[in-house]
């Protein structure tokens, strides 16, 4: 009964009464929107922590926190852990770039020719049909186990998804637009760069994004496998084998947290390439 | 709404001796099916340069395909279309098409889709840009330089699309129903636009259309057209710019709406 006492049912004093409030600064409400994010991992943080405090064999499976942080101290401090992040990195970013740039010319060769369609288009369809595992013994004949197998894997991972977007992409070239540029007696080079790449863009960026992901999985993935050379995969792999959790644990987190900024900054650049598009 | 233009800023065509355009026995079939269906049989028309040609039709009479033809987009399968005297074949600067759709680039600003209408030509840069600012101001978009055009209205983007079309001073603009798509309001006013743009720039005009008194309102000549070929070929006498409820218009109207019945 106070609740009515205390907003009386007129729209007009209850709009008075919101009016009063002043509302949060913007910086605030942002703050707080982002903070949410990390209630879950704080409190996954904690539920760990107390888990490994039960006994030792929790304690040698989970381990403590202030064990975790202070092999993190360690592997900063001898530069172990920027080295392999950044191999890792390394390792992801060319295999994209490689994988990528040939995925998007093969696309855009197929969207502008069809024979070109006719003669890849099956061979492709096969190729993608085997799972990155499946290439593994027949790189590994070929090349070993050096930094040319994994570079391949990489570049094959991110390959795939590139060649669909943006032959999807470039496919969707309208008519309309088309004619303009013929009205405008725009040169080839022109026609593509004013008119075709812009309406594949929006594709090859979803490629882009989905062939980062793939390619930073499969770096871990044959760095892992490969067990040689520096890397975060690398690295886990000798952990596990000498039994250091912690450092395990420090690797996975490192993967998750550093796929997710890459994932971040396309995000920023994929926002501001296609920010002509109409927006909600 | 109505910049203040000197008329010396866009260069108008002091000569005037361009923009003519000689249309002779033209045809234009499609195949559809496999089945010949013929479009335009048998069409001449001349028009004179610096006039406002409209041409009138229903739907499907082989209006916006004669256009086309202009245009340079498609080829007739018989006949000739001569421009100041040299047949057309294909797109050409001289020639500038505007669409019932605005067809701008989303991508591009509104300068910049200007601008690329201006990558033939030699000009610097800022010369360019100054081009494109005067032709903006033209149209009545001065301040929308750098808007996209999905922040446009209809008749914005409209505008913008004429702007494009002028940059690289065609002797003849072609328009394709380019006010079809826009509310009544916004059509009226941009009828006037286009009579004053055209009294600057003085270039041959020749715009489709299947409203009558748009027809009466802007053209210096109306063509009529029937299914296939012309009907009838009237000329206005009344002066530029011109009253909507200029009395000499209406037996024009009249006469033009028996003949689109009769068709």
């Amino acid at each position: 009964m106070s609740l009515i006492a205390e907003f009386p049912p007129t729209s007009f004093v209850y709009a008075e009464r919101i009016e009063d409030h002043d509302p949060p600064p913007a910086w605030l409400v942002a703050l707080i929107k982002r903070a949410r994010g990390l209630v879950l991992p704080l409190l996954l943080a904690a539920a760990w922590h107390w888990a490994s405090s039960i006994d030792a064999s929790t304690a040698y499976a989970l381990v403590p926190l202030d064990q975790v942080w202070e092999r993190l101290l360690q592997l900063l401090s001898t530069g172990e852990l920027a080295i392999n992040a950044g191999s890792s990195l390394g390792r992801a970013l060319t295999g994209l770039a490689l994988g990528g740039v040939s995925g998007i010319l093969l696309g855009s060769l197929m969207a502008g020719f069809p024979l070109v369609e006719r003669l890849f288009g099956p061979l492709l369809q096969a190729f993608r049909q085997v799972p990155l595992l499946g290439w593994l013994p027949l790189v590994g004949l070929w090349l070993g186990s050096g930094e040319e197998a994994k570079q391949l894997l990489v570049a094959v991972a991110a390959f795939h998804p590139l060649l669909l977007n943006s032959y999807e992409g470039f496919a969707q070239a309208e008519k309309k637009h088309l004619e303009v540029g013929r009205v405008l007696m725009l040169s080839r080079w022109r026609s593509f760069r004013f008119i075709l790449l812009p309406t594949a863009l929006p594709s090859i960026l979803t490629g882009v994004g989905q062939a980062l992901a793939f390619a930073w999985i499969s770096t871990i993935g044959v760095e892992l496998l490969f067990g040689t050379g520096a890397g975060l995969g690398s690295l886990m792999h000798t952990a596990q084998m000498a039994g250091d959790m912690g450092v395990v644990l420090l690797c996975v987190i490192s993967i998750g947290l550093m796929g997710y900024g890459l994932n971040l900054i396309l995000s920023l650049v994929r926002a501001r390439l296609l920010r002509w598009r109409v927006t909600g | 709404m109505n910049a203040i233009i000197d008329p010396r800023s866009i260069q108008a065509d002091s000569t005037s001796a361009v923009g003519g355009l000689a249309i002779r026995h033209v045809h234009k079939g499609f195949d559809i099916d496999g089945r010949k269906l013929s479009v335009l049989e048998d069409v001449s028309l001349t028009i004179a340069p610096g006039q406002f040609v409209s041409i009138v039709g229903a739907s499907g009479c082989g209006k916006s395909t004669l256009l086309r033809l202009i245009a340079g987009l498609e080829r007739q399968d018989s006949g000739d279309i001569l421009l100041d005297g040299v047949p057309v074949a294909g797109p050409g600067l001289d020639r500038g098409l505007i669409f019932q759709d605005h067809r701008l680039f989303p991508w591009l600003t509104v300068e910049q889709n200007v601008l690329l209408a201006l990558s033939n030509s030699d000009e610097a840069a800022t010369d360019k840009r100054a081009r494109v600012a005067t032709l903006l101001t033209l149209v009545g978009l001065d301040g929308f330089a750098q808007a996209f055009p999905h922040q446009l209205s209809g008749g914005m983007a409209q505008r913008a699309a004429i702007a494009r079309a002028l940059a690289p001073q065609p002797q003849v603009l072609l328009l394709d129903e380019p006010l079809g798509a826009l509310d009544a309001l916004t059509r009226l006013r941009l009828q006037s636009e286009l009579q004053r743009i055209w009294l600057t720039q003085r270039s041959t005009m020749i715009m489709v259309t299947h409203d009558v008194d748009e027809a009466l309102f802007l053209g210096d000549v109306i063509v009529v057209m029937q299914p296939g070929r012309i009907a009838r070929i009237l000329h206005v006498p009344s002066a530029h710019p011109r009253d909507r409820a200029d009395p000499a218009l209406t037996p024009l109207k009249a006469e033009i709406l028996s003949l689109l019945h009769a068709g």
